[in-house]
């Protein structure tokens, strides 16, 4: 039966492949045979490198093929090795291939990297090879994985070069703001802590924050990484397919393996540059028919009214206007102050790397730099990797394996983000738009050496001089990798240990400087200023062990793992903030007049065991059964222990039925239930109260003498009897391959259940604490996913391909607290629906707050809204102000339909391939017009500018036709003193031209003697165009918090770039 | 098969690892935090957190017609009598997370400690005194419920009723100032007193005196008993039993430090308060207010060009907006706005200026009132001059560069006399003097007994019905998170807004 599956299918794509006959060619004929038994192969592919030319085999074994002398043959047979084989002046070439040492079939790696034959899964997985993560990249190469995965929804957080990449697999499943999956590589989690911000984040999920207001988004785990150095990687999408990972895994696991060795005896040595240039995508359309002023006056002083507001005068030939530092100048507008202070970013890596390969091992030892600098014009990072990993094989029974990556990266200044004060992005989406930028850098520095006062509105800092004395460092040294020996005891049965650890320390400092306009005076004798300095340090320590075996039994085979982990964390922070210096400009806590150094510590371990056994019968049906039991430390005695099952099992149809049609080559239905336990939300020492004493005493009376502050850690109260949460997914699917693999699908379906969450509900104020913590939390993610490979042209010159993916997910929240009985009661008694308040604005509630409500979607925007009569008209006060509503529901801020298409094209070795990509179904408020709504500068405030007020579209509290005209500054700032969200809710979608990716590889015309021996080119293009968006003057995406307690909260950062350049790939 | 055999030894031998959980419960001790603390220091911590926000200057210091801001936006309130809920929220966060949070904590841990029973009622004091400015800025508000998230798992605490909470708040202070005992343990490290019980006390009946004389309008049989009880007790003596919080570098003032740092030239006293000091040539004009003259911007308040001298002042006419005050300004030969008189930022508002909770001054005028109105039996005239010249006297404590001189003093009290037929609004209109830069008190003050007599702000646009902000709505979160307690507190009490009196603010 299989045999004949692959006959047919080779005799299909034998008849595709048509000759070719092209260059000055001989015809190169042979048999090609199997190497163990020496029997001629049908159906094996013969084809010229670097070519679509290529033929198969036929039912004896032989090929005739057209080629030059140049050439090189490539010689292949699913679940044999490739062989390669340089024509010359032959006319006649036999080969005989060797079975791969692994199974048949497409091979993936799974859970605790034991690799599977790619049929006998019962679950979804995605896999992406080097060349789609290495060759259209970016700075965080997950950044350049958008749209390329069904169901896997990736956001770069629009925070600059450097920031972290949030990563959501079927959606967020847990209310807690960390839903990120589990970072694997080569077989052992590395930690992927990111420092993205967190501020209004009220959930208490462990994100780390900054101290004070410096807030940059300090890149996460998996920017250590260097794309160069992936082989493969593979995501596991279920809680089915993290069953064996536990705990951290309830959210899909994604697995990198690094290259570990060479293939070929000698050394190899592969030289890859990159090289891309980044262009800020700046999208404001403000208003320019009114420049800088207030009250409907343009500046005729010097600073009242100059700066960040456009409530001035209609633009007029001839007007002027008096600028902050008394000049005056031409009033006009300034229609490209962000760009023109904005550079291009540049991002060049360039990574050598050594290898070699044997049948008993071999290496790949890899040296890689990266430097990019960002649009900012002082924001650079570099990252400097050398990975090497090993395997050998002693004794053909002992295997010794494994990897190190040592990274260390330097990124300095990354971008203020969601700020008002010391931010760059926000002082100029905000600044007046006659205000020239000139002038502006001319005078960001007065004759005392501190900040020229150049607003009333002194919280925008004057970007110029944040160039000039605001720095940010943040240095990270890290090393993780793992050593594994295993003994293959018998051809049935091998034990495995192995060790991992993951250890970084990281170094940050950063400043407020002397002289900011924002800064209160110090006492005499000093300078105003702050400076803080922090090194953290993480340990992330895995031992495990395997033992497996298997046998087959007539049509039966088992499969049987078990094993073992241990995972010990443990985090330590030492920080010290300074206050008013000594000697000015230099900043050093020694020479702050006072100090507050903290230090915070924190450990835990999860100890498990597990066990899987695969049951496969005849080689078309697998059932898959584990069990794992999780022990937390961070829970009381009582509730530490979990256990949880899983079953999953594949059937293979096409292999199990000889009646199949014959367009049918592959078909195969799955299904997997399987259940997860995780602590995640829970940190240690979460279930005591504890008290702490502040960094300085205070005098006692009018005495000489001082005392201590204590205080309360904390504004979430403890809980001792949270128990951990549950996970349990189900999900089916369908794998078919049809008309010759021209057609391929790959669907899921799933339903996925959290339950005993973890929650982190708001709580009255006025008890004392903001946060209560509760164990009762359920939301069910539902959804499905799909992949369709098509090839609608295939002929020897030209060929198409579209990948299409996409998924649709939904989270529905269904129960969010309960009594200790587990029925779900009105827990504030006011009649509505249980929700709890997880994340706010930067601004205020009002501006958008994230609910989790039951029986609606997760993550609901909630803000202060227009009272509207019946008819839906705006009501007025007598003010001629708008009447709010507080706090209504607007909708989810999680994407429902997240996708992308790549269509590719090949003509005579020339690739080219572009990928459209979307996320639908969702929305957001935009900070950043709500800031150019109160600042004058968006369009929709140019109602009312002639006659300098507004008379509300609307009704007042009466009923009658507003007729008020309220003041019109004041009308539109009071989207600030009233927080008002409505007016900037938007729909969050869009459609985006992600990447274009154009490709040669030159190999075939490099001349045979010539010390290289490939060579590829590629030119690339990321994050090209907008095709649709529903958000004035920003990207969508230009918005970004690490967790998902913030969704949808876009406040200013750097605006999100378009980058063009190529990828060059030499082999020697 | 020796081979599997030893394997398998190893196996179990992990095995057993995973399922030893000692060391667990060692792991999950956090070594580098305290689970038990002296609550001296949590009481102190009450104490300092309980210096007034920034948003009482946009608020109760401007309903009281003492400082407002031009600007709108962030800066919006009293000045507009709009609605800014930041600002109508600060004092509820501060003063449940900062205040009763602590407080409640010292109370619950140190109830029945013979040891600690002064400690016990020194925080029953200050918890009084914090309830007694919630519930005057909100009206009901959580109170019996309140400040128990952990001790008592009361995560939705119900409102109170604003009578219930003073009846309550009179028992707290009644007890707790007779209960200190000075043969107790003196609490040493106590930031306010260092622990002085006789200090303690004298707050205990001088917050007595305040929550009695509060109750005049709605309930003056009830005022007079408390009032009497307070006196019976005994109060403040001097301005040194003031109750004030010595703000260092260290730990700044609040109000001191927004006036020095984002809002500097943004603040200015209000025309009322500069003529009604003007107009007796008050001293007092000269401690506290500073004219940048000439002053066109807010780069233009340079020390050069600061005059301190009364003369000079004026302040700035409410109604307006930093737009169109600007003819104003220009009729009134002044630069810009930036030329108004401002609260000195180098002396009484200085980032490290005390924060003064209830002096020896408000007593002694509460105590003049009270005579005035025969509940004690001592001279209105005499608790009146001695309200003043404490007052007077306290400039120094704001700052040394404030002192008024003795014979300074003398002279005013000669020339402006107490009269009892205008006893009630003289006593009541130095006491919105006597609680400048407190404004929970002045406008709390202002509200019970209707002195001064202030003209409703002329802003053209604003949110209030009637002539003054009477009460702050309450915050969004509560709406919220507890909208039925809350709702409950609105069906008794009147709509959520900036108009609905409190309860002892009786019409």
């Amino acid at each position: 039966m299989k045999m004949k599956n692959l006959l047919y299918l080779a005799t299909f794509i034998g008849c595709l492949l048509a000759y070719a006959p092209a260059f000055a060619q001989t015809r190169v004929s042979g048999l090609v045979t199997s190497a163990k038994d020496n029997v001629p192969m049908p159906g094996a592919t013969v084809s010229v490198k670097g070519t679509l030319t290529g033929t198969i085999t036929n039912v004896s074994g032989k090929y005739t093929i057209t080629a030059t002398s140049s050439d090189i043959l490539l010689f292949s047979f699913i679940g044999f090795k490739t062989i390669e084989l340089s024509v010359q002046s032959r006319t006649q070439i036999d080969v005989s291939l060797e079975e791969e040492a692994t199974q048949l079939g497409e091979v993936v790696v799974t859970a605790l990297g034991i690799k599977k034959e790619a049929k006998k899964l019962g679950y979804a997985t995605a896999t992406l090879g080097a060349d789609q993560i290495s060759v259209n990249r970016t700075v965080n190469f997950m950044n350049g994985l958008q749209g390329k995965m069904a169901g896997v929804n990736i956001t770069s957080l629009g925070s600059g070069p450097a920031g972290t990449s949030k990563i959501r697999i079927r959606g967020q499943s847990s209310f807690g703001g960390t839903n990120s999956p589990l970072i694997v590589v080569n077989g052992v989690p590395i930690d992927n802590t990111n420092f993205a911000l967190a501020q209004g984040n009220l959930s208490g999920d462990g994100s780390v924050q900054n101290r004070g207001n410096n807030n940059s988004d300090g890149g996460d785990g998996l920017s250590s990484i260097n794309p160069d150095d992936i082989e493969t990687m593979t995501v596991l999408k279920g809680a089915t397919a993290a069953a064996l990972y536990g705990s951290r895994a309830k959210d899909g696991v994604v697995m990198i393996t690094t290259k570990s060795k060479g293939s070929s005896k000698g050394i190899g040595v592969e030289y890859n540059t990159n090289f891309t240039t980044d262009i800020p995508m700046v999208l404001t359309d403000w208003q320019y028919e009114y420049g800088q002023g207030e009250g409907g006056r343009r500046p005729t002083t010097p600073n009242p009214t100059s700066g960040v507001w456009s409530f001035g005068e209609r633009f007029q030939p001839g007007m002027t206007q008096v600028l902050f530092n008394g000049v005056t100048v031409p009033y006009e507008p300034q229609q490209n102050q962000i760009r023109d202070f904005l550079r291009n970013g540049n991002t060049f890596t360039n990574t050598v790397s050594l290898s070699s390969g044997s049948e008993t091992g071999g290496f790949n030892l890899s040296l890689s730099n990266m430097d990019n600098s960002g649009i900012l014009p002082n924001n650079s990072f570099n990252r400097k990797t050398i990975n090497l990993g090993f395997s050998q094989t002693l004794a053909k029974k002992i295997i010794v394996a494994g990897n190190v990556n040592y990274s260390k990266e330097i990124n300095r200044n990354p971008p203020q983000f969601a700020q008002q004060d010391f931010s760059i992005p926000t002082s100029l989406y905000t600044m007046a738009n006659s205000m020239p930028l000139n002038v502006l850098s001319d005078n960001a520095i007065n004759a005392a050496g501190n900040e020229f006062l150049w607003s009333r509105f002194t919280n925008r800092t004057n970007p110029y001089f944040n160039l000039a004395r605001k720095f940010e460092n943040i240095m990270r040294d890290r090393i993780f990798g793992n050593v594994s020996v295993r003994y293959n005891v018998k051809d049935w049965l091998y034990v495995q240990g192995r060790v991992g650890q993951d250890y970084w320390s990281r170094q940050q400092d950063y400043n407020f400087p002397t002289g900011a306009a924002t800064l209160a005076p110090a006492p005499a004798g000093f300078v105003n200023g702050n400076y803080v300095q922090e090194a953290r340090r993480q340990r992330e320590i895995n031992a495990d062990f395997l033992v497996g075996a298997n046998r087959k039994f007539g049509n039966f085979g088992i499969d049987v793992t078990l094993g073992g982990n241990q995972l010990y964390v443990s985090s330590e922070i030492n920080s010290a903030s300074g206050q008013d210096f000594v000697v000015r400009d230099l900043y050093t806590i020694m020479n702050t007049r006072v100090k507050d150094p903290t230090y915070g510590f924190g450990e835990r371990r999860v100890n498990s065991l597990y066990g899987a056994a695969e049951i496969s019968y005849k080689n078309f049906l697998f059932v898959n059964v584990t069990a794992r039991n999780d022990w937390f430390s961070t829970l009381s005695p009582e509730n530490r222990s979990v256990l949880y099952p899983s079953i999953t099992s594949s059937f293979v149809f096409s292999d199990a039925f000889d009646n199949m049609p014959k367009w049918l080559s592959f078909g195969k239905l799955r299904a997997a239930y399987a259940e997860v336990g995780s602590d995640t939300d829970v940190g240690p020492y979460a279930s005591n109260l504890f008290y702490g004493i502040n960094a300085n005493l205070f005098p006692v009376g009018t005495g000489a003498a001082q005392a201590p502050l204590g205080f309360i850690s904390g504004l979430t109260v403890p809980n001792a009897n949270l128990r951990p949460m549950r996970t349990s997914e189900a999900e089916v699917g369908l794998e078919l391959k049809m008309f010759d693999n021209r057609v391929s699908v790959d669907m899921a379906f799933y339903n996925k259940i959290t339950r005993d969450q973890i929650v982190s509900a708001q709580i009255s104020d006025a008890s004392g604490f903001t946060n209560t913590r509760l164990n009762s939390g359920q939301s069910r993610n539902r959804g499905f996913e799909y992949l369709v490979n098509l090839v609608p042209v295939m002929s020897d010159k030209f060929r198409w391909e579209v990948s299409v993916n996409g998924s649709y997910n939904t989270t529905l929240v269904q129960r969010i607290l309960s009594d200790d009985n587990g029925t779900d009661r009105d827990y504030d008694n006011n009649g509505r629906a249980e929700q709890i308040v997880v994340g706010e604005s930067i601004w205020r509630a009002g501006q958008g707050q994230i609910r989790q409500v039951v029986g609606q979607p997760i993550g609901m925007l909630f803000a202060n809204a227009y009272s509207r009569d019946p008819q839906g008209r705006q009501i007025f006060d007598a003010a001629g102000l708008p009447v709010i509503t507080p706090l209504v529901s607007f909708g989810s801020v999680i994407p429902k339909w997240v996708g992308g298409i790549t269509n590719t094209f090949i003509y005579k070795g020339v690739s080219f391939s572009f990928l459209i990509d979307y996320k639908l179904g969702h929305i957001l408020t935009s900070g950043t017009n709500f800031n150019a709504w109160r600042h004058g500068l968006h369009k929709g405030t140019l109602v009312g500018r002639e006659t300098n007020t507004v008379v509300g579209d609307g009704v007042n509290q009466r009923g009658e036709v507003n007729t008020v005209a309220a003041p019109l500054q004041q009308f539109y700032e009071q989207a600030r003193s009233r927080d008002i969200g409505e007016q900037f809710i938007y729909n969050a979608g869009f459609w985006k031209l992600r990447q274009i990716t154009a490709g040669y590889d030159f190999t075939k015309h490099l001349p045979n003697k010539l010390f290289i021996k490939g060579l590829r080119l590629n030119l690339v293009a990321n994050n090209v165009l907008i095709l649709k968006k529903w958000v004035d003057n920003i990207d969508p995406e230009q918005a970004g918090f690490g967790s998902d307690n913030l969704n949808g909260l876009e406040a200013t950062g750097v605006p999100t770039t378009r980058s063009f350049g190529f990828n060059l790939n030499a082999k020697f | 098969m020796k081979k599997i055999i030893s394997s398998f030894g190893l196996l179990l031998a992990l095995l057993s690892l995973g399922s030893c959980d000692k060391g667990f419960d060692q792991i999950n001790v956090n070594p580098i935090a305290a689970i038990t603390l002296d609550r001296v220091f949590i009481l102190n911590n009450a104490i300092v957190s309980s210096s007034f926000s920034t948003a009482t200057l946009n608020y109760d210091m401007g309903i009281v017609q003492q400082i407002i801001s031009p600007n709108s936006g962030v800066l919006t309130g009293a000045n507009f009598n709009q609605l800014n809920n930041g600002n109508a929220e600060g004092l509820w966060l501060q003063f449940y997370r900062n205040v009763v949070r602590n407080t409640t904590d010292v109370i619950e841990n140190t109830r029945g400690v013979p040891a600690r029973s002064n400690l016990y009622n020194m925080a029953r004091i200050w918890q009084a005194f914090a309830f007694m400015v919630l519930t005057d800025t909100y009206g009901d508000v959580p109170y019996s419920e309140a400040g128990k998230g952990f001790l008592a798992g009361a995560t939705f605490p119900k409102y109170d009723t604003q009578e219930s909470i003073y009846t309550d708040l009179i028992k707290e202070l009644t007890e707790a100032s007779a209960a200190l005992n000075p043969a107790g343990t003196i609490e040493v490290s106590e930031v306010l007193y260092g622990g002085n019980v006789a200090n303690w006390r004298r707050l205990g009946y001088s917050l007595l005196l305040r929550a009695g004389m509060r109750l005049s309008k709605v309930n003056a049989q009830r005022a007079q008993q408390v009032v009497q009880a307070a006196v019976q007790g005994g109060v403040f003596q001097s301005n040194a039993d003031n109750a004030l919080i010595r703000h260092t570098p260290n730990y700044v003032s609040p109000v001191g430090n927004l006036l020095n740092a984002t809002e500097a030239a943004n603040y200015y006293m209000t025309d009322v308060l500069v003529n009604a000091l003007r107009s007796t040539s008050d001293p007092r004009l000269a401690s506290i207010a500073v004219r940048f003259v000439g002053a066109a911007s807010g780069a233009g308040q340079t020390p050069a060009v600061a005059n301190r001298t009364a003369e000079v002042q004026i302040g700035m006419p409410l109604g307006f907006d930093n737009v169109s005050i600007g003819p104003i300004a220009t009729a009134a030969r002044l630069a810009s706005f930036y030329d108004y008189s401002q609260v000195d930022r180098t002396r009484v508002a200085r980032v490290a200026s005390p924060c003064f909770i209830i002096t020896h001054a408000q007593t002694q005028l509460l105590l003049a009132e009270a005579a005035q109105r025969g509940w004690v039996s001592s001279s209105a005239a005499t608790f009146y001059a001695a309200g003043v010249r404490a007052h007077m006297n306290q400039m120094a404590d704001h700052d040394a560069g404030s002192a008024i001189p003795a014979a300074a003093i003398d002279a005013w009290l000669a020339a402006n006399p107490y009269a009892a037929a205008t006893g009630l609004q003289q006593i009541n209109t130095q006491y919105w003097l006597a609680s400048f830069l407190n404004g929970p008190e002045a406008w709390a003050n202002f509200r019970r007994s209707g002195f001064p007599a202030l003209r409703k702000n002329p802003f053209p646009s604003q949110q209030i019905q009637g002539n003054f902000i009477n009460r702050m709505p309450y915050p969004i979160a509560e709406t919220a998170v507890n909208l039925t307690n809350l709702q409950a507190a609105v069906q008794r009490q009147g709509p959520d807004n900036l108009d609905t009196r409190v309860w002892w603010d009786k019409q």
